[in-house]
């Protein structure tokens, strides 16, 4: 037995493709401080790049535990612009920060359940369902204000620079130890959602039931609870995202969101959950956001465009799933 | 007819097997089969269920290539593993699972893979009309060759099947339990075409459970036991009492430990289970200290009877009981939660997370036990590797994936799994199958210690052997019912057998092999 193979069997191919995976993290680093060495290895690009991600990082974790079940959530996207118009609309006038938190979370995670019960109840599959929820969302999210971004200054409760804290923008754009307040966020979502995935019953079952649906229902697993949950947490989390998203821009777009799901569904699977469920790393999750924010400041910093962003990213994706393909088949 | 015939025989003989030698790694599926079909004449086939049927229409039909042996068709040997020319030869096979396409019409099944064509181009005309006339052959006129086939029922659809093997000019058609899905009006039918068939000179292979079956269509029978021809082209009228021992076949004694004692209380009742078409109104209870047996031919409905007892399947009627608790239908979580354990039928599809490692596979019924605010992990796998000790588990390092192990140490994974969970009751389905003896030994050391302890045990085996080894009380199924309850160290292989197969087991026959 080669000393390769010694140390997959010992620490599991999951972590090994974690380990794999923070190479390349640090490997994107070191590229990029040779590359850009005056503005990239800063504390200042370090802090961008981590707020940048936290949006993506917080709908990634939700996608993770769909992605889990061998489900898939298209629609997290469009939840973020609908829940941030709906949200707005309703606060916008009293300029309550709380309404508008409560309402963009209980909005997305509604849509959510309606993406639960159409594949729990209605037996569609979730591609299709959130298929649906995609465009539903998106046309709801024009619906509610008339097409028409909502302001939401309003609820800073300071000035734009330096709001009070726990007034919406403060979530955007405040600091704590100098660490913005939106990668708090996203980091305790993510050591939470490790917890959950590795230390409890529920986390357990959420895999089981995506890496072989009969053996986890004979074994008891309430198969059907656990698929419904997993979609309402998807739009909770997008409801999070979405209050994250407008406290930095200080509105609710109707067209924000646009390809959100992507980001998260490409950085889950790079991080080496399977599509096909049964296996699932929150690390990898995490490592896969980070990924993708570092090729996009690099990028960015180098004058690459856009597009040539998206061509990069496809291919990690591609490569990341090709990388993944089981060697034993049964 | 040319060649000489034979007592029983009719024509010449158009496929030989000789010698016939099939292994599998660890398993000699066959040991030496001899076995002949002549023009004209319907050779029933028949062997208790792992006997090597269906590795022998295999290697026939060119599906898996045979170890050693030979396979003759007009005494040429037949290209191995080539399906293309077993037909080509005129070797036509009609599976239990009819393997026809729903969504295309029954002119497209019978012509799938070899469609009558005008230059590129489908003739479908042509295709219609043959389709008819193939059909009218069989008697089976009235089914129209444009409908889809979805719309036809289980007979007809096997009309189209064979009606598919008659067009590649058949000479031998084997039928693999063809009646098993007809009710006793399409049965007849099914021999009017056989009739018809065999008439032409056709020689039929008819592999049926079904000893009056045999006895009305047959002309010859041919026996496997174990892998090896325990009678090679008797006449069809042997006695079911000759027929029934031939399929018993070797014994081997040693291998059961001694059957546990003291019978307790009630722990599960079911009562007029009905999951229909499957099981169609079963009722009996297991008491503590008992290793209750279900017998019964593969499709008698005993698998099915578990999965509507765990509510994993729907039931139409019934009630399930244990230790005085009702446990509601479709609730397989709830049953679990009640104290009943399932070994499914499949370990590797259904029993085990294969990718997961034996720690999660054991715990995944019973983690409420290692949570305390959060999952205790190393305790859960502290409590799993005792767990797999205690049953001998080979390996017993609690972080090896499932996938890696042997089938009789992933049995034994399934089996921790409800011991860690202290279920009362345990519905163990075919724990035995593909599972090699030594391992099949301790299988059966544990169920009987695990009676000992108290638990009610349910044991479904298609083999008779075990049951009447191990078993304290032995129910048999057939078609969906119960038809006999029998005392576990009295009965016998053959008793159950007879039970299994005889359409009505009048007392008389039961006196005959008892």
């Amino acid at each position: 037995m080669s000393y390769a193979i010694a140390l997959r069997k010992r620490f599991g191919a999951l972590q090994f493709q974690e380990y794999a995976l923070a190479l390349v993290v640090i490997a994107l680093f070191v590229a990029g401080a040779i590359l850009k060495p005056d503005t990239f290895p800063t504390w200042d690009n370090v802090r961008n790049m981590l707020t940048q991600a936290s949006i993506v990082g917080v709908l990634a974790v939700g996608m993770t535990f769909v992605i889990a079940t061998s489900g898939i959530d298209l629609s997290v996207g469009s939840m973020v612009a609908a829940a941030g118009v709906f949200a707005g609309t309703m606060a916008e006038p009293s300029g309550g920060t709380f309404i508008f938190i409560v309402a963009a979370i209980a909005f997305a995670a509604l849509l959510g359940a309606v993406n639960a019960t159409a594949i729990t109840f209605g037996r569609v599959v979730p591609f299709i369902a959130t298929l649906a929820m995609l465009s539903i969302a998106r046309g709801l999210a024009l619906i509610f204000n008339d097409k028409l971004p909502v302001g939401l200054l309003n609820l800073n409760g300071g000035s734009f620079g330096d709001p009070s804290p726990f007034s919406l923008l403060w979530f955007g754009t405040g600091k704590i130890i100098g660490i913005p307040v939106s990668v708090w966020i996203f980091l305790g979502i993510v050591i939470a959602g490790w917890v959950v995935l590795n230390r409890t019953r529920y986390g357990r079952h959420v895999v089981a039931v995506g890496g072989n649906r009969e053996a986890a229902r004979i074994a008891g697993v309430p198969v059907r609870r656990v698929i419904f949950s997993v979609y309402v947490l998807s739009g909770l989390l997008a409801g999070i995202a979405t209050v994250l998203l407008c406290a930095r821009l200080g509105s609710a777009s109707p067209v924000s969101g646009e390809l959100y799901e992507l980001d998260a569904i490409g950085a889950v699977v790079i991080g080496g959950t399977s599509l096909a469920g049964g296996r699932a790393t929150m690390v990898g999750t995490f490592l896969g956001v980070l990924t993708f924010a570092l090729i996009f400041s690099l990028m960015t910093q180098l004058d690459l465009s856009t597009e040539i962003q998206q061509v990069t990213k496809g291919a990690i994706v591609l490569g990341a799933v090709l990388l993944q393909r089981p060697e034993v088949r049964y | 007819m040319n060649g000489a015939p034979t007592a029983g025989g009719k024509g010449a003989t158009v496929l030989e097997v000789r010698g016939l030698v099939k292994t599998y790694p660890g398993v000699e599926a066959l040991r030496g089969v001899d076995f002949n079909v002549r023009e004209g004449e319907v050779h029933c086939l028949l062997g208790a269920n792992g006997a090597g049927k269906s590795t022998l229409i295999k290697c026939v039909s060119g599906v898996v290539e045979p170890t050693a042996g030979e396979i003759l068709v007009d005494g040429e040997p037949l290209p191995e593993r080539d399906t293309a020319a077993a037909l080509g030869r005129g070797i036509a096979t009609i599976y239990q699972e009819l393997d026809l396409v729903e969504e295309l019409s029954v002119a497209q099944n019978i012509f799938l893979g070899h469609e009558p064509r005008r230059g590129p181009l489908l003739d479908l005309g042509r295709m219609r009309g043959e389709a008819s006339a193939l059909l009218t052959r069989l008697g089976h006129e009235k089914i129209d060759p444009r409908l889809p086939l979805a719309a036809l029922r289980p007979a007809a659809r096997q009309a189209v099947s064979i009606a598919r093997a008659l067009s590649y000019d058949a000479r031998v058609l084997i039928m693999d339990e063809p009646s098993a899905i007809l009710d006793a009006g399409e049965v007849e039918t099914l021999f009017g075409v056989v009739r018809r068939l065999t008439a032409e000179g056709v020689g039929v292979v008819y592999i049926s459970h079904r000893l009056d079956e045999i006895r009305r269509i047959g002309d010859r029978v041919t026996v496997l036991a174990d892998g090896a021809t325990a009678a090679d082209g008797i006449a069809a009228d042997t006695s079911t009492d000759e027929l029934v021992r031939l399929m018993v076949g070797r014994k081997v004694d040693r291998l059961y430990p001694d059957r546990p004692t003291g019978v307790g209380e009630v722990l599960l009742e079911a009562r007029d289970i009905k999951a229909l078409p499957a099981v169609r109104g079963v009722s009996f209870e297991v008491r503590a200290g008992e290793v209750l047996g279900i017998g019964g031919l593969v499709g008698s409905g005993r698998s099915e009877l578990l999965r509507a007892i765990c509510g994993l399947d729907p039931r139409e009627t019934g009630e399930v009981t244990l230790a005085g608790k009702r446990l509601p239908p479709n609730r397989p979580d709830r049953a679990i939660a009640a104290g009943l354990g399932l070994a499914p039928e499949d370990r590797k599809s259904q029993g085990l997370l294969l990718d997961w490692s034996l720690t999660k596979n054991v715990s995944l019924a019973d983690l409420g036990r290692f949570t305390h605010g959060l999952l205790d992990v190393r305790g859960e796998r502290a409590a799993v590797r005792d767990q797999l000790r205690s049953l001998n588990t080979v390996p017993d390092d609690p972080d090896r994936r499932a996938g890696e192990l042997s089938g009789g140490n992933q049995q034994k994974v399934v089996l921790a799994r409800w011991l860690l969970r202290e279920c009362r009751v345990l519905l163990l389905d075919e724990p035995t199958r593909g599972v090699d003896i030594p391992s099949k030994a301790e299988i059966y050391r544990i169920v009987t210690e695990l009676a000992e302890r108290g638990l009610g045990v349910v044991l479904v085996s298609s083999e008779l052997e075990e049951l009447a080894g191990i078993c304290t009380r032995v129910l048999v199924m057939r078609e969906g019912e119960l038809v006999a309850d029998l005392d576990g160290a009295k009965t016998t292989e053959r008793e159950l057998l007879a039970y299994a197969v005889v359409p009505t087991a009048g007392p008389d026959l039961i006196e005959e092999v008892a």
